[in-house]
């Protein structure tokens, strides 16, 4: 009776096994397979393609819900919004997509400034501050600059809001200069006392 | 000056001109488009960035105060809470609302009460003290926190740098 049982079994472990791997493997290979037999879905473009706005429609919809899920659920019944929403509606989930399923999508998360998609962008390095407001004539020869007394701030700082539109402007580039060279003399008298 | 956005920039405008914060100037590129400001922030005393002056530049949208303005420095900073493209990360510049990552209190999210002068105030205070929380320069926030003296030791040779010195 054991020996039955065992020599039963053994092939039927054997059998289940390779049944199995072949269905991974079938399962695996599904999504590159498939297009081919599928050409006229226009939506598809070497069985990847799936149109952004249609996920953005389901993601606005469900929230919850991956946007690699939902690209796969389209693309697999056809591009249809209407079939994935009342799928989600009716209470079946939506299948797992298998992992060779890698849709070029942007996610919603990267695009809302989250730190690794936003840091690797990465900005050539700025000019100096002189090289950008052009105050390279204001920096020269040492002493030429006039440099205002704190009764002349503080006259400049109450007569600030002229009526005049150029004025104002006029007046803004002033401060804006007066602060980048003040940071500059003190910077380099700090320098001077070392 | 029709719509209520470009009033109330304008009389942020005049009221930075006419009150300007210690250390910090701010106002339109040009007064034909109050959208696009530029300011200039002096770095914060006992801070490494203390000395600098740091540009950046402020977009604001037309829905503006409902929604938040962007603020983008214009020069190399060294900051945990400042992407390397100079993009300020600081809960006062997020739309209002509740976080939907439960960071931070709706108060310290944007609000119309909210004004250009307290968003470069408080981005001054980031300035001085980083947000160790929400890193939006990983690799400053590191060295930031585990290793200080060169951390700033690299903060004050950008500012010198800035300065054309």
């Amino acid at each position: 009776m054991a020996d039955t049982q065992t020599s039963i079994n053994i092939p039927q472990i054997l059998a289940v096994a390779i049944v199995g791997f072949f269905a991974i493997r079938w399962f695996l290979n599904k999504p590159v397979s498939d297009s081919p037999t599928a050409p006229t879905s226009s939506s598809r473009r070497g069985g990847r393609a799936v149109d952004i706005n249609k996920i953005n429609q389901v993601t606005a919809m469900f929230p919850q819900l991956d946007r690699r899920t939902i690209a796969w659920d389209l693309q697999r019944n056809g591009g249809s919004v209407p079939a994935t929403t009342e799928r989600v509606l009716s209470g079946r989930a939506l299948e797992t997509p298998p992992p060779s399923f890698q849709p070029n999508i942007p996610s919603a998360a990267t695009e809302a400034g989250s730190s690794t998609g936003a840091a690797k962008r990465s900005s050539p390095s700025q000019p100096d501050l002189i090289t950008r407001y052009n105050l390279q004539g204001r920096i020269g020869g040492k002493g030429k600059e006039a440099v205002p007394s704190v009764e002349q701030e503080q006259e400049a700082k109450k007569s600030a809001w002229s009526a005049d539109k150029a004025a104002r402007a006029e007046n803004l580039k002033r401060r804006r200069e007066e602060m980048i060279l003040a940071a500059r003399r003190k910077m380099e008298a700090q320098e001077g006392q070392a | 000056m029709n719509s209520v956005a470009s009033k109330r920039l304008y009389q942020e405008y005049k009221h930075l001109t006419t009150d300007p914060p210690e250390g910090i100037t701010a106002g339109p590129v040009s007064e034909d488009d109050l959208f696009v400001w530029e300011a200039i922030i002096a770095g914060p005393e006992g801070s490494p960035y203390e000395g600098g002056v740091f540009p950046a530049e402020l977009k604001f949208p037309k829905d503006y105060p409902l929604m938040p303005p962007t603020m983008k420095f214009l020069c190399d900073l060294w900051h945990p809470n400042v992407y390397t493209n100079g993009n300020v990360c600081i809960s006062i510049l997020h739309a209002p609302g509740e976080d939907p990552n439960h960071y931070e209190q709706a108060s310290e999210r944007w609000s119309p009460i909210q004004s250009v002068e307290k968003i470069l105030i408080s981005v001054m205070s980031m300035i001085a003290e980083p947000n160790d929380e929400s890193p939006a320069n990983v690799d400053a926030a590191r060295m930031w926190r585990e290793r200080r003296p060169e951390f700033e030791k690299r903060v004050k040779a950008d500012v010198r740098k800035s300065l054309g010195l």
